[in-house]
């Protein structure tokens, strides 16, 4: 689960183009959006595009996202029950 | 009522957001080169810039730097001309598109590739809320935006205007427009020096040293045309072609593109000091905005206090012509 957390923090690093930020920057409990790292709607989007190229994902139910992407924490759980890549 | 330039910036080929290419210019040998950045970091916070391509970080830091340098804290419009707007990000989405299969497709490339992200982006950055357009028309976008300033002036819809010119050249366009001998391999050859534009003008009915005083679009002119449209340019000024002291031409080394140059400077003005700025600054769909920096520069300094009215001409590809006359006050 460590490195899967660690891989997720790079590649939303990577997509969201967070200049300066390191992936220890990242409190994986902490919350996505908001407070947390900033993130808006549109990385929202981007983070559903990050899910299905890189494991596979496909979110069907929009209503999930808001409890998938709570936190990087929270988003490693979800890659690691259904991933198919 | 007259249309008075306040202040400007450039980022280019040259050094970004100052004027030190008039004492130490920075000579390019190679046909593409990348503009100078600045550090953006003084002008964009690092979370909103992240969807950002070069283009727009450029757009925003010239608009900022040159709003500073004037009085006007907000202005009435925002309008820029661009050839291919933020081109970086429509070939990372296009690219994207074939090589996933029209899947995967990342959000913040496919908003960043319209072409009218400028102004608006621009506009947002600046909480601007009143008149914003792009103007996209190849060789002659900037003057187009230019022209839609000019007009906002005349109907009395603005009284502050902020002005762009804004291209980016990424390896995989100039590498397609090489393909067609667009830029130079060979010294005397066909062909021209690539560059990257990004410049901005505030504008304002407040009278300062230099007066924009007309901008005349032309497609494919015959010389009669081009006489015609001159001469009711410098009447609607009160003066005539021969009051004109110096031109700004856009020679950029093109023999072929050079000879059109050469025959309207023999036409209209065989004995006037002529002035260049494409081997400095490069060719881009927008350079003619980086040609009306350098000629408003050289008004309002005193290296040549004997200029009172300058034209800028530009063609593009022989099809579209532009002409701007600038007056010093």
């Amino acid at each position: 689960m460590e490195q899967l957390i660690l891989d997720l923090k790079q590649q939303i690093i990577e997509v969201l183009n967070l200049e300066d930020v390191k992936p220890e920057d990242i409190d994986e409990n902490a919350s996505l959006f908001g407070e947390g790292l900033g993130l808006d709607s549109i990385d929202a989007l981007e983070l559903i595009v990050l899910m299905e190229k890189n494991y596979g994902i496909k979110l069907r139910d929009p209503s999930q996202g808001k409890q998938i992407f709570t936190s990087v924490k929270t988003m490693a759980e979800y890659v690691a029950a259904n991933r198919t890549k | 009522m007259g249309v008075f330039i306040q202040s400007s910036a450039q980022i280019s080929i040259q050094e970004p957001l100052c004027n030190n290419y008039v004492t130490k210019p920075v000579l390019h040998d190679e046909p593409y080169v990348r503009a100078i950045e600045c550090d953006y970091k003084a002008f964009i916070d690092p979370i909103s810039a992240r969807r950002m391509g070069k283009i727009l970080k450029r757009a925003i830091a010239v608009s900022v730097t040159a709003l500073k340098a004037s009085n006007v804290t907000m202005p009435d419009a925002v309008i820029t001309g661009t050839g291919l707007g933020c081109i970086e990000n429509t070939e990372k989405f296009l690219s994207a598109m074939t090589m996933e299969g029209e899947e995967f497709l990342q959000p913040a490339f496919f908003i960043n590739s319209t072409h009218n992200t400028i102004s608006s982006q621009v506009a947002i950055y600046l909480k601007c809320h009143g008149y914003n357009n792009t103007y996209s028309h190849r060789g002659i976008s900037f003057e187009s935006a230019l022209m839609d300033a000019f007009m906002q002036f005349e109907t009395g819809s603005a009284a502050s205007a902020l002005v762009g010119g804004d291209d980016e050249m990424t390896p995989g366009y100039f590498a397609l427009l090489d393909k067609l001998n667009y830029w130079k391999k060979s010294a005397g050859g066909p062909g021209a020096m690539a560059g990257e534009t990004a410049v901005a003008f505030v504008l304002s009915n407040e009278v300062s040293p230099v007066e924009l005083s007309g901008v005349e679009i032309l497609f494919k002119p015959t010389a009669d045309e081009m006489n015609r449209r001159l001469t009711a340019m410098c009447e609607r000024r009160g003066i005539s072609i021969g009051d004109i002291d110096a031109i700004f031409v856009g020679r950029s080394g093109d023999v072929d593109g050079d000879r059109i140059y050469d025959a309207f400077c023999g036409k209209f003005f065989p004995d006037r000091e002529q002035f260049t700025w494409k081997k400095l600054f490069g060719e881009s769909f927008t350079s003619p905005a980086m040609g009306m920096y350098v000629a408003d520069e050289l008004l309002r300094s005193d290296r040549k206090p004997l200029l009172k009215h300058v034209l800028v001409y530009n063609h593009f590809q022989n099809k579209d012509h532009s002409l701007i006359l600038l007056s010093k006050c």
